[in-house]
């Protein structure tokens, strides 16, 4: 099982990194005229990052250690 | 075809099934408390409440009027949940320990439990909401319009009523069912488990539309490629070059606020949370939601631009354009779709309002009306319920007039817009709240009203621009003709969006006044305490539970306000299981700290937290004394500690001067022992040489019968003796002169080979005299060493001449070597003498120290091996004693080689 700090520092990583991703300069790089199946190029790439972020934030949910569950449903009361 | 008739009465259906739904989703959740509707798949779905009918149609005319720009409104809440270990954890973390009810509720309780923030909060909701409900409304109307308009069997029941009576009609019924959905009960941690699996069968209810609408798109349009190419035919381009300006870090910034701080958001994702690591699953799973629900909306908007006639709304082609190719039952699951989109959220929305409204404005207003310890009987519940159904009305009125009075604007989007920068407003305050320590309720207060003072200068007032001239005018002249302060223009900053405009100026003014306020003011002990229960709320173990009031209060007062708020049956079942665990008699129970806290919570999770404090300070006579005594104790404990930490300090500096003081004793008893070992020395040295000169001098002073020769030797042998006195007396002022470093010299270049040859030279005749052979080794090339010539032929003759002298050898040889090694000049003296005993090997570089075996005949007070040594030292060199290639002694000087 891999360290738990590495793994929010992970986390941090992704979050940060896919908000450089979708926000100037770096979209700027992607954004040309140049259209794949007809489709132009900014959109793949907005769409890959997306993608990328959601498999990432998967497979990095799944890595971490679950914690005690404090928080079950209903504490006493009903 | 469809007709609008038709299309109403499956709305209402649709509804019913809802409600159908959510029933037998409560009775399920109650019964069943491992049901799958508290399996995160179902919170995954409860979140897309996110995605409204903005999405579903104004997502869609979004696309097809400024391109790629709404896509940030799924790519700031993607950012969010990617993100959710560092703040929706926390703020999950929190409310399950706070019982926080609302985003109201939250930064009440983080900010010393003010009522007063959060009624702030609850109106600036209430307000900056109405846009967001008229938005959904405008959409639901647009959609049946659009059924109706393009209906064969014309306007059926519709005729004769316009958009407003028809959005009027959709925001009465959206009313009834809410109340009937949402105010049956008052749950204690405000958790609707039926409303949830009724939202949760919304989502996949509205991805499910939007999928078939674009899996049709696609198959109508021949593919993915064939639709651009062909919009690319017709002129009509995915139009990127501008998307990426201010606008789009706009956008995205304040999606990323709405996911947290929109009342619904924060309703499902927060409150209605039963597990924390539901989040885990959420995490990934909601953003995929979102990309699946864009996924087609760019080809959507990009066909409907192709086909559809010129002039017609963009924000509707998810609906029209299934129905112009005909396709009815997928026009008709379409409309289903949106319909599901709207009256999810207006549903979520209105009741996350309405707890807000209820809690925070009425019920402090009832608590303020009547005394504690009057009450009716019935329980404040169904005052509270009551509350809740006026609100929800209200919240619908108000979203009603909004959509009224701005009726002619025609896009979707930038409505839903001017709501999320009012909400924004709160978002600083939040992060402040788990993250700023120092942050302050004052702070928070003004920064939220300055940046809603903003919004609705720059945001809301400019959205009636085309329903009223005052207010056109305004946005072109300022008002009183004051230029710099338009609307849009605000000091004069015209080249930005209007949208960018409004939310930088209004954020900018709320952070700055957040965090120079927070530096400003100062916190009071109930803030200090929120304060650090929120911030350290992920590094405790266990949460500390709030602070407890402490009072005089019986068991029978709490009851009683336990059961104004809670009923009956529930009050009587907290106090009794309280009785049970403590072991006593329920008559008999004595409210401890802890159960009144647990009790506080438990009022919270109804009324909100202020309230509840507020309830309970009332009833718990002078709890605010107590708990300034609580805080003044703890300040006291804290300076206890302080002070207990500042000795522990204190002696542990005394101990380590003590230490020090401990070794320069030690230090200055070996040198002083050291001394008198000298002195002794010296005395010793001295002694011998005055005594025979004394002697000799005696003799000669009584003696007159001396021959000449005798007096001769006499006289010689005082010579001799004080000349060995005065050399004796040299070496010791030289050698303590070079330990006090007192003689010193300029290290210069010099010859060391020299150095040695003149040595020889000079010991010449001692060694002709005593008959020993010098075998002259290998010798080193002229090496340039740092020193001082002299002393170094010093140290070389005092080597040479002990050589010579200890050497008892019938044949004495001495081997003189150099070589250099290694970057170091080094010299060997060896001879075949009697060697040093192992013993003495240490000892012979000490001051008068002498050889044993020599020590008889020698003149020499043994100082020469010491300054020799010294001398060496100061050269950055070495002398020391090593195994030599003759049996004697051989003693070795190294220096270092100059380059």
């Amino acid at each position: 099982m891999a360290d738990r700090r590495k793994l929010t520092g992970g986390m941090l990583l992704l979050t940060v990194l896919g908000g450089m991703l979708m926000l100037p300069p770096l979209v700027y790089v992607f954004n040309q005229p140049i259209t794949h199946f007809g489709i132009p190029q900014i959109v793949f790439y907005l769409f890959a990052v997306w993608l990328l972020l959601i498999a990432g934030t998967a497979l990095l949910a799944r890595a971490l250690p679950t914690d005690e569950t404090d928080a079950g449903p209903g504490d006493g009361e009903r | 075809m469809l007709s609008a008739d038709f299309v109403i009465a499956t709305a209402v259906g649709y509804v019913g099934l809802l409600f159908v739904l959510a029933y037998f989703g409560d009775r399920r959740a109650r019964t069943h408390k491992k049901s799958f509707l508290h399996s995160p798949a179902v919170y995954t779905l409860s979140i897309s409440v996110y995605c409204t009918s903005w999405t579903f149609y104004g997502a869609v005319g979004n696309a097809a009027r400024s391109g790629l720009e709404f896509l940030t409104i799924y790519l700031g809440p993607t950012l969010v949940f990617v993100g959710w270990w560092f703040l929706l954890r926390r703020l999950v973390r929190i409310s399950h320990d706070q019982r926080i009810t609302s985003v109201a509720d939250l930064l009440s309780s983080r900010f010393g439990k003010s009522n007063r923030l959060a009624v702030l909060i609850t109106c600036i909701a209430v307000i900056g909401i109405a846009p967001y409900i008229a938005l959904q409304l405008k959409a639901v109307t647009s959609s049946i319009q659009a059924v109706a308009g393009a209906s064969e069997f014309g306007r059926g029941s519709l005729t004769g009523i316009d958009d407003v009576g028809l959005a009027f009609g959709v925001a009465a019924g959206m009313a009834l069912f809410t109340i009937l959905f949402g105010t049956r009960h008052v749950d204690a941690k405000e958790q609707h488990h039926g409303v949830v699996a009724a939202i949760a069968f919304e989502a996949v209810v509205k991805l499910t539309a939007l999928v078939a609408v674009g899996v049709f798109v696609v198959f109508v349009g021949g593919g993915f490629e064939n639709i651009f190419a062909g919009a690319a035919e017709m002129g009509v381009m995915v139009d990127a070059q501008d998307t990426f300006d201010g606008r789009w870090l706009t956008t995205l910034g304040l999606s990323v606020a709405a996911i947290v701080c929109l009342p619904r958001q924060f309703q499902v994702t927060v409150v209605e949370n039963s597990d924390e690591n539901h989040l885990r699953v959420a995490s990934w799973a909601f953003p995929a939601y979102m990309l699946l629900m864009s996924l087609f909306i760019l080809p959507i908007a990009v066909f409907g631009l192709t086909k559809m006639p010129a002039g017609s709304n963009p924000d509707m082609f998810a609906l029209t354009l299934p129905m112009a190719f005909g396709q009815d039952a997928l026009a008709l699951f379409a409309f289903i779709g949106g319909f599901s989109s709207a009256t999810s959220m207006i549903i979520l929305e209105s009741i996350a309002l309405s707890i807000m409204v209820s809690n925070h404005i009425v019920m402090p207003l009832i608590l303020r009306l009547s005394p504690a310890g009057r009450g009716d009987g019935h329980g404040v519940t169904r005052l509270l319920l009551m509350a809740r159904r006026f609100s929800i009305v209200l919240i619908l009125s108000l979203g009603f007039f909004y959509f009224f009075f701005t009726r002619d604007s025609n896009a979707l989007a930038p409505i839903g817009l001017i709501s999320f920068t009012a909400i924004a407003q709160f978002f600083p305050s939040v992060i402040a709240a788990l993250f700023w320590r120092e942050a302050s309720l004052k702070a928070a207060t003004a920064a939220i009203a300055a940046g809603f003072v903003f919004w609705v200068w720059c945001s809301f007032l400019p959205s009636f621009e085309s329903v009223s001239p005052q207010v056109a005018m305004l946005l072109h002249q300022g008002p009183w003709g004051i230029s710099w302060l338009r609307p849009e223009a605000m000091f004069g900053l015209d080249n930005l969006d209007p949208l960018a405009h409004a939310a930088f100026w209004s954020i900018l003014v709320n952070v700055m006044t957040l965090t120079l306020g927070s530096l400003l003011t100062s916190q009071s002990a109930l803030e200090r305490i929120q304060a650090s229960v929120f911030v350290d709320v992920v590094k405790r173990g266990q949460v500390s539970r709030g602070n407890f009031v402490r009072g005089s209060a019986t068991a029978n007062d709490l009851f009683f306000v336990a059961e104004r708020v809670l009923g009956d049956r529930r009050a009587a079942a907290l106090f009794e299981t309280e009785a049970r665990d403590s072991g006593v008699e329920p008559d008999m129970l004595e409210p401890s700290p802890e159960f009144i806290g647990r009790l506080e919570r438990e009022l919270a999770g109804s009324i909100g937290a202020a309230s509840a404090h507020v309830m309970l300070s009332k009833v718990l006579s002078g709890s605010d004394v107590s708990l300034e005594e609580m805080m003044q104790m703890a300040d006291e404990t804290q300076q206890v500690i302080e002070y207990s930490q500042q000795l522990e300090k204190t002696s542990a500096e005394l101990r380590s001067t003590a230490q020090q003081l401990e070794d320069a004793n030690a230090q200055l008893r070996e040198l002083d022992s050291q001394k008198d070992e000298f002195l002794s020395q010296v005395s010793h040295e001295v002694r011998t040489p005055m005594t025979s000169i004394r002697s000799f001098s005696e003799i000669l002073l009584d003696a007159n019968d001396i021959d000449e020769s005798q007096r001769q030797h006499f006289v010689g042998t005082i010579h001799q003796e004080s000349l060995r006195l005065t050399k004796l007396l040299d070496e010791i002022l030289d050698l303590s002169a070079l330990e006090r470093g007192e003689r010193t010299w300029e290290n210069v270049p010099v010859d060391a080979e020299a150095a040695l040859d003149r040595a020889l030279t000079v010991c010449e005749a001692l060694l002709r005299q005593r008959g020993v052979e010098v075998e002259r080794g290998e010798r080193a090339p002229p090496t340039m060493v740092e020193g001082d010539a002299d002393r170094l032929c010093q140290v070389f003759i005092n080597l040479i001449s002990n050589a010579v002298k200890y050497n008892e050898s019938d044949a004495p040889v001495i081997r003189v070597t150099s070589s250099v090694k290694a970057g170091s000049y080094v010299a060997d003296i060896a001879d075949n003498g009697p060697g040093i005993a192992k013993s003495e090997r240490k000892l012979i570089f000490e001051k008068f120290a002498r050889g044993q075996r020599g020590a008889a005949d020698q003149s020499g007070a043994g100082l020469g091996l010491a300054i020799s040594r010294q001398i060496v030292t100061r050269m950055n060199g070495a002398l020391d004693l090593v195994q030599g290639s003759l049996p004697g002694a051989c003693f070795r000087v190294r220096l270092a080689v100059l380059k």
